[in-house]
Parts: C-alpha cells; sequence; structure tokens
C-alpha cells in the first residue's frame, strides 16, 4: 500500500538523531513487546510479513508520533484480535482490571 | 462492576497493554514465560555488534576468508557461529577506498539481527529511512563520513528478506595485529556504513 | 503451533525462519540486463517502495527463489518468485541533480519487474 511507512525519499523529517550509548531496550515494556511478538510469532501465530502490513496500515499520524516498539504492539493486539486468539474484548477488560486504582 | 471512565480516562499506556497482553496469551498457553526472559536476555546481552566485529577482523586477517565471506555472506558468517533470525540471508558489501555502501530500510527496521543485534533508533525513524536514499552523501556527513567527489556512494535498501553487513575498509597500521585486537577498532555504525573503524593511535 | 519453550528459545533463535523458496519456472531476467520497476499501486502489502516505480535499473544478480512478501502478508501462501537485486543510478530515481556517482541497490520480485524498453 501506498502508506506512511514508505519513506525513502521524503523531505521534512530533519537531522538523524544519534543517542550516546543507547541501550538495547529503552523500557522494560519494551523487552516485553519484542519477546511477545517474536514469541508469537515463533508459535505460528502470523508471519513477518502481516506483522509488516499491520503495521502499515496505522493511521499515518500515530505511525510518525509512536515509539517503534508501540508499532510491534498494535500488530500483536491487531492480529492476535483478527485471529480470535485474543480478542479486544479480552484485552480491554484484562487492561481495566490490572489498571492502578483511581484514588478518591 | 468496576471500570475505568472511558469519557475522561486517556486509553491505556503501552507498559499496561503489554503487561495485559502477555498475561493473556500465558494464561492460554500462547507463550512460555520462562522463553519470554530467555529471549530478552539473549538479545539485550548475548547478540550484539561484538559478532558482527568477530567476522570483520577474521576477514581483515585472513584474505581467504574474505573471499568467501564476499562470496556466500551466509556460509561464511555461519563458520563463525552466527545465524538465525533476520540473518538468514545474509550478503556483505565490501567498502574500498572508491565504494562507499550504505544499509537501510526504508519501509521498516529489516536489520542483520545475528552479526549487528537489534538496530538503535535512528536506523528505524523516519528521518534516516526517508534521507539516506536520496542525499547519502549529507546524511554521512552528518555521521562524520565524508565520501571523497570520485567516490561512489551504493544505498542497499533492504526491502525483501536478503540482510545487508558492511566489511569496512581496514585502517591503516594495523599489519600483524590479533583478531581481537582488529575486533576493537570495528564500531556498529561502520557494519551498517554510516561510520569508519575506529583509527589506531 | 505450541508455545515455543524456554529451552528451545536459543535454538529457534539461530535456526531462524528463511524465506527461501524453490521456483520451478526459469528466471525471466538476467544479470547485467536493463528492467523497469513497475508502476503498481496494491492497496494490500507490497515491498515494492514508490520512489523506485516506473524507474530502469540494471539486474545485478539473481538471488534465488524466495517466498512472496506480497502474498503472505494476506496469507495468500509462499508463491515463490525469483529474487533479483537491482542497481537505480541517482539520477534516474530523483533527477539531474543527485550525484552522477551514486546508486541505490533494492531487492525486487520477479512480478515487481517489467523488460525496459
Amino acid at each position: 500500500m501506498n502508506g506512511i511507512h514508505d519513506l525513502g525519499g521524503m523531505h521534512g523529517f530533519g537531522p538523524v538523531v544519534q543517542e550516546e550509548n543507547e541501550p538495547v531496550f529503552h523500557e522494560d515494556w519494551e523487552r516485553h513487546a519484542f519477546a511477545v511478538l517474536n514469541l508469537t510469532m515463533a508459535a505460528g501465530q502470523y508471519t513477518v510479513d502481516e506483522l509488516r502490513h499491520s503495521i502499515e496500515r496505522m493511521p499515518p499520524a500515530q505511525y510518525l508520533e509512536t515509539l517503534y516498539y508501540e508499532h510491534w504492539l498494535h500488530a500483536a493486539e491487531d492480529l492476535l484480535d483478527k485471529k480470535k486468539v485474543v480478542t479486544r474484548e479480552e484485552l480491554e477488560r484484562r487492561i481495566a482490571e490490572m489498571a492502578p486504582k483511581e484514588k478518591k | 462492576m468496576k471500570h475505568a471512565d472511558t469519557h475522561t480516562e486517556p486509553p491505556a499506556g503501552p507498559a499496561l497493554r503489554v503487561k495485559a497482553l502477555e498475561s493473556l496469551l500465558v494464561e492460554k498457553g500462547l507463550i512460555d514465560p520462562g522463553a519470554v526472559d530467555e529471549i530478552i536476555d539473549l538479545f539485550e546481552h548475548r547478540i550484539g555488534p561484538r559478532n558482527g566485529a568477530k567476522v570483520v577482523a577474521h576477514a581483515w586477517a585472513d584474505p581467504d576468508y574474505k573471499r568467501r565471506l564476499l562470496q556466500n555472506g551466509t556460509a561464511a558468517i555461519a563458520e563463525l557461529g552466527f545465524t538465525g533470525l533476520q540473518g538468514e540471508d545474509m550478503v556483505v558489501l565490501e567498502n574500498t577506498p572508491r565504494i562507499y555502501n550504505v544499509v537501510v530500510c526504508t519501509l521498516c527496521s529489516c536489520y542483520p539481527w545475528p552479526t549487528l543485534g537489534l538496530p538503535p533508533n535512528w536506523y528505524k525513524a523516519a528521518p534516516y529511512r526517508a534521507r539516506v536514499v536520496i542525499e547519502p552523501r549529507k546524511v554521512l556527513a552528518e555521521f562524520g563520513v565524508e565520501v571523497p567527489a570520485d567516490a561512489e556512494v551504493r544505498v542497499w535498501d533492504s526491502n525483501a528478506e536478503i540482510r545487508y553487513m558492511v566489511l569496512p575498509l581496514r585502517p591503516a597500521g594495523t599489519e600483524g595485529w590479533s583478531e581481537d585486537r582488529l575486533a576493537a577498532l570495528v564500531t556498529r555504525n561502520s557494519m551498517i556504513g554510516t561510520g569508519v573503524p575506529k583509527v589506531t593511535a | 503451533m505450541p508455545a515455543l519453550p524456554k529451552d528451545m528459545v536459543r535454538t529457534a533463535i539461530q535456526a531462524g525462519a528463511s524465506a527461501r523458496a524453490p521456483v520451478t519456472t526459469p528466471p525471466r531476467f538476467r544479470a547485467g540486463e536493463t528492467v523497469r520497476a513497475r508502476n503498481i499501486n496494491p492497496v494490500g502489502h507490497t515491498r515494492l517502495p514508490r520512489y523506485v516505480r516506473g524507474k530502469r535499473g540494471v539486474v545485478q544478480v539473481n538471488h534465488g527463489g524466495f517466498a512472496f512478501a506480497d502474498t503472505r502478508a494476506h496469507e495468500l501462501g509462499d508463491q515463490p518468485q525469483h529474487l533479483y537485486s537491482v542497481r537505480f543510478e541517482a539520477r534516474e530515481l530523483w533527477g539531474n541533480d543527485a550525484s552522477l556517482r551514486d546508486a541505490v541497490y533494492i531487492d525486487l520480485w520477479e512480478s515487481y519487474i517489467e523488460p525496459a524498453v
């Protein structure tokens, strides 16, 4: 698809910014996003091509403004729901259960 | 039943979402929690650019290995024990004084994991992916690599499943060095093509 | 497929999952041949970037047969094709302000290219 991901030759993106001594993972959730995605792929839930295409279908602004591993998380949620392995409803319910309780 | 007030609550951030997703996958027996820790450890601590540096150092030290490496990257890299995911089909690109190779994945973030580990953020982000195919000399200059006017820049877009790695030029003054010493000169960026090996003192 | 157990992780990572697959038809293009990247604009998954479409390049090498990403992404199977490394001159891609010497190399499945006339 002629999506936002097809960036080759585009203008306006500014300098390439390198981080000094960049760690492999910046946050613990990134570690787990990496693991979840690769292990579900290894278990045959989807191919790397399906993963890439799911990311390509993110809304363009969201694609550009989110962190790299948020793309992976988006794809995992999208594909697992599509394949009825973990539905959106199940996931949202679990998120609500695990969310920190509001102060009264 | 408690539930979040969806009119005022922002969507859950990635940390909470990953935690929830992982917990469901574990409960359903679809991922092994021990495997989660193992794969994280593998890529955070055991697979990284020091692998690629060994390949480069060996090629510098052994002309016959270098020939094999350029002829069949996958097989030669496998001789040193580096194989597998996102490196199953490798091509190694030799830099010369007249040819500067640089690797990108304009469409996403494809990168040779067995030799270089996981890519840095700049490689995966829009500026590099957009610019290096259209203005490689400017991008390389920003990385501190000045390309002579009479040299040629070759930008390799890893859009399929071939994974590319640059064999950088061996620095002068390193004749007779051990492979360990040579490997210490090889930077990650020099194997992407956006840097050169460290110079000798 | 079952969950990958902890003690199989390292083996699985070291084995990987190559996309190489045999193609029974002979290759349509040869090294040294000038080809044109087709002007296709599929709404589904493709690995043919827009900056190359319609441009002329020279085949460098046939990498061999590989599963086709465009079909795999839509659960339509591997449908392997010959995969070619093709060189595009910078000026061909970006116009005459581009460097005279530089080039982009990209890997194109056979259905992405056509003979250049």
